[in-house]
């Protein structure tokens, strides 16, 4: 027991430098919103000599941060929500009525898994302007939709272990194909639409790289984009651009605390079947 | 209701995803392909095919030399890192001790805000200037002059590793953790009785258990790798010169900025081969050292 007991205490010793060392850039942020600019400057790395919150009120008077984070709000929801859908829907038929047409389906989104989105990305440009969809919102909510292939094989793969006297049963109950789906497959989806939400979200939130090209106006900037003009305005004043990334930090910091455990979860299941 | 017609709504619900995926992935990639092949360059309705011109371009065009030589040592350098750190890292977080999940949590958070924000917050820490974070940490504690972290060659390439590593790691740990999690407690009951000391035990109990999720998290962070863009652009906005270019900034360069669209068509295909042979290659070699470890 003692022995136990002093392994216990010897990687608490070991591992919590490692913890500050990967926890530092966090603080070093939270700390320098506090301060002026020359405050920050001088001392990045003390408290502040005096404790001020006019960043905070600064922020959101020279930024459109709101805006901002409204369009990232509608952005994800619906791209999220259309891929699960979308997704779900595709893997329906392949699982409960596979034949050759369907399996030909599976294995041509199979072949797509692998093309990474910049070796698609000047036709796409084209694409996008020729479509009208550049610097629009609903624009980039369709682009993204090709989202779902990834979708689609989660939940082909969760499909597969729902019984088929489930749904065979309902056909003798006089339900139709659309039925089924929504009534009985879809919400048994859950666990897996749950991972889905939660990975594409990540992914959608996060992205950089697809409104930088598609997104012109500042008015429709998302969160991401709006942190990589802020970057070109306030070069100097870094306090500014701290507070302005503690702020889009708090709701990804929110959506980490409450979703952890199925994050992980995600990981864990994705990884063992895979 | 009559046969054909329930195939018939069956198939309608494949019609969504395969007309997306047509339009905006397999039409995409068709026309890069096609496109590497002309001088096509966005704006004038005539152009020519001139065969392999492109891809002989390309072996000549210093930025996409550099671009694709950084980002292939960008990956494997990150993927080593990663795995050296992240297996020990889940090792030790499967032990019980206090601050387990407060460290836990600690080092996978990283892994959730998008890398443009992440890198951003270490350009304060890595400024090159004498105020910069880390040149002040050590000046104060070993009296070391500035180091030029970001726009030395050498130096940058490194700084982007380590900022990739340091954001990822936790997440990989989590992955190889829940592996770890999998093995029944009686293997190691076993081995202790037999007279396998722990040392023995990780070796031949514990690794080769690993081998399936190594073969995951080396896939996932090769492909992962390969796509990088935010994190140097964040950070060195592809410089010195064009050193820490990865082959995305260098596609929007040649192909959208500059509009040399059968130039950088033909990056794009590049990319996709070069994508295409790690993942193939990496999946065949590490299934079969999984088929030997065990």
């Amino acid at each position: 027991m003692t022995n136990s007991n002093k392994r216990i205490w010897i990687l608490d010793i070991l591992m919590i430098p490692a913890g500050v060392i990967a926890f530092f850039p966090f603080y070093l942020i939270i700390i320098n919103t506090f301060k002026t600019m020359q405050d920050a400057a001088k001392k990045p790395m003390a408290f502040p000599s005096k404790w001020i919150f006019s960043n905070y009120v600064q922020v959101f008077e020279e930024t459109s941060i709101l805006r901002s984070f409204g369009n990232s709000l509608t952005i994800t929801f619906f791209s999220v929500s259309l891929i699960v859908i979308i997704g779900a829907m595709g893997a329906y038929p392949v699982v409960f009525n596979a034949n050759r047409l369907t399996r030909f389906a599976m294995l041509y989104l199979l072949a797509g898994f692998m093309i990474p989105f910049q070796a698609t990305l000047i036709p796409l440009f084209q694409l996008m302007s020729g479509l009208q969809l550049v610097d629009k919102i609903y624009g980039l909510i369709i682009l993204y939709m090709s989202g779902s292939v990834f979708v689609f094989f989660l939940m082909m793969g969760y499909m597969k272990t729902i019984p088929k006297e489930l749904s065979e049963a309902a056909v003798i109950d006089g339900c139709n194909v659309w039925g089924i789906f929504w009534r009985i497959i879809f919400p048994l989806l859950k666990p897996i639409t749950i991972t889905s939400v939660i990975f594409q979200t990540m992914w959608i939130w996060n992205d950089f790289l697809a409104p930088m090209l598609f997104l012109n106006s500042s008015s429709k900037s998302t969160l991401v984009l709006e942190i990589y003009k802020a970057k070109g305005e306030f070069t100097v004043n870094w306090p500014m651009f701290m507070t302005l990334t503690i702020i889009t930090l708090v709701p990804i910091f929110i959506f980490f605390i409450v979703m952890q455990k199925h994050i992980v979860r995600g990981i864990a299941a994705g990884a063992v079947k895979g | 209701m009559t046969k054909f017609v329930r195939q018939l709504q069956f198939q309608l619900f494949l019609l969504p995803i395969l007309a997306i995926y047509s339009l905006f992935t397999i039409y995409p990639l068709i026309k890069s392909f096609f496109l590497s092949f002309t001088n096509f360059d966005g704006y004038s309705k005539v152009y020519d095919f001139v065969g392999m011109k492109n891809y002989v371009r390309i072996f000549a065009d210093d930025a996409i030399i550099s671009a694709i030589s950084y980002t292939l040592f960008f990956t494997f350098s990150k993927a080593l890192l990663v795995t050296v750190l992240a297996i020990p890292l889940a090792m030790i977080l499967d032990q019980k001790f206090f601050t387990k999940n407060l460290l836990r949590a600690i080092f996978f958070f990283p892994s959730i805000p998008s890398g443009l924000l992440l890198a951003y917050i270490w350009g304060f820490i890595l400024a090159p200037i004498g105020s910069g974070v880390l040149n002040t940490i050590l000046r104060e504690l070993f009296n070391i002059g500035p180091q030029p972290w970001l726009a030395d060659p050498l130096l940058a390439k490194l700084s982007t590793i380590v900022v990739a590593t340091w954001a990822i790691t936790g997440w990989h740990a989590v992955l190889y953790l829940a592996f770890l999690q999998s093995i029944p407690k009686d293997y190691y009951e076993a081995a202790s009785i037999d007279g396998a000391n722990r040392f023995q035990q990780i070796r031949f109990i514990t690794l080769p258990l690993l081998a399936p999720a190594m073969t995951i998290s080396v896939m996932l962070l090769l492909t992962g790798g390969l796509k990088v863009f935010e994190i140097p652009f964040a950070l060195t906005k592809g410089g010195p010169g064009y050193e820490t270019y990865s082959i995305t900034q260098v596609i929007v360069l040649r192909g959208i900025s500059e509009t040399q669209y059968g130039l950088a068509s033909a990056m794009s295909i590049i990319f996709f081969l070069i994508v295409l042979a790690i993942a193939v290659f990496q999946v065949t070699v590490m299934q079969r050292r999984e088929q030997s470890m065990q």
